[in-house]
């Protein structure tokens, strides 16, 4: 190895070694801190006598989002001895489904999707069920957990 | 790496002008003296880099300024490192611009044919005084803001458009929301792109009239 061949190695090797260093430091500073994973806001919905005896009841719930007051629809199903929640959002494209009564689906108003009363896809374009949103009933309160952005909050 | 580069330059044609340049023999009688110019110039590009990732998340705004900034020292990561560099850079720059212009002094590199590459030279040094002035009022704390009143008040001593000039310099009677903006775009836009043009500038007479010039 030349003095000159080792010199220039050395200099590229330095220079690497740099650029690396300040990427990996630039891309550190520029990832968001204080990241969390979301976790589900319970918002009231419903009484606890409101519930279904059979089959599905919309209900309504509030919430804030930098002090503005917004309203969102749920489903709550008592269906084959459950009782769940699920979201009105279509997992096609996220348009909100409608209940058809006698037909006794959920139809999707964008591309006809459909489900059933569990929420699972019966015909259309929707690769997934309606989600299921956690559900919990407490001093005759129904809730209903749902994944806001971090600077909404339940009203 | 080379494969790459050599396509480059292929298209570009920078490599053979420079040869000369990057390889030639330096004159007798240079010392480590002679690299405090570079040592500016690194100095430059590590507030150019650190600059760039704090505009990222400055605010400049009245409001927000200063929240900002604690955010920045507090919560982003790594964001205590990035404005120290970009702080004590801010120090160095100014000492080794200093301290090159001393060295470039007594060894009389100022005379012909380098007289305009000394003028240039200055011209860095007092954009570099205006960079770190506008810079210290950024922060829009209590220091900031009277360190600025203060400073910008001086103009306003000069003959008879003193006071207009001051007006022009704050955007408004008092140093406010219109001074924040002002000195930040000032500090972010207009003085690093003269800077870099009188750079180029300085960098380039340096390559066509060589180190210590003919004396």
């Amino acid at each position: 190895m030349t003095r000159r061949g080792f010199l220039t190695g050395t200099v590229k090797a330095v220079i690497a070694a740099v650029i690396t260093g300040v990427g990996a430091v630039a891309a550190y500073f520029m990832y968001p801190a204080g990241m969390r994973a979301r976790q589900p806001v319970y918002c009231e919905c419903m009484e606890e006598e409101a519930l279904p005896k059979k089959g599905v009841k919309r209900a309504e719930y509030r919430f804030e989002i930098k002090g503005r007051q917004m309203t969102a629809s749920v489903y709550i199903v008592r269906h084959d001895g459950g009782l769940y929640a699920l979201s009105p959002v279509c997992s096609h494209l996220g348009c909100i489904v409608n209940y058809n009564r006698h037909k006794n689906e959920f139809i999707c108003p964008c591309h006809g999707g459909k489900y059933d009363e569990g929420g699972n896809v019966i015909a259309g374009p929707p690769p997934a069920p309606l989600s299921r949103l956690p559900l919990k009933v407490e001093q005759g309160r129904v809730y209903i957990g749902v994944m806001l952005p971090q600077t909404a909050a339940a009203a | 790496m080379g494969r790459v580069f050599d396509w480059l330059d292929e298209k570009f044609k920078i490599k053979a002008p420079h040869k000369r340049f990057l390889q030639r023999r330096l004159p007798p009688g240079i010392n480590y003296f002679y690299c405090l110019g570079g040592a500016a110039f690194t100095s430059y590009l590590l507030l150019f880099i650190s600059g760039l990732l704090l505009s990222l998340y400055y605010v400049p705004s009245e409001m927000e300024a200063y929240e900002s900034i604690v955010r920045i020292q507090n919560e982003v990561h790594l964001g205590w490192l990035i404005r120290s560099i970009h702080k004590w850079s801010a120090t160095f720059l100014i000492v080794f611009i200093l301290s090159h212009t001393l060295r470039v002094f007594i060894s009389r590199a100022y005379k012909s044919p380098k007289e305009l590459n000394w003028i240039v030279g200055c011209l860095t040094l007092v954009g570099a005084f205006a960079s770190g002035f506008t810079g210290y009022l950024l922060p829009w704390d209590q220091k900031a803001y009277w360190a600025t009143t203060v400073g910008t008040s001086m103009a306003s001593t000069i003959p008879l458009a003193g006071r207009h000039l001051m007006y022009i310099i704050r955007g408004g009677m008092d140093v406010g929301g219109a001074t924040l903006i002002r000195f930040y775009s000032f500090h972010v836009l207009w003085l690093p792109i003269t800077m870099a043009a009188l750079l180029w500038a300085h960098f380039h007479m340096i390559k066509r009239l060589g180190i210590k010039g003919r004396l």
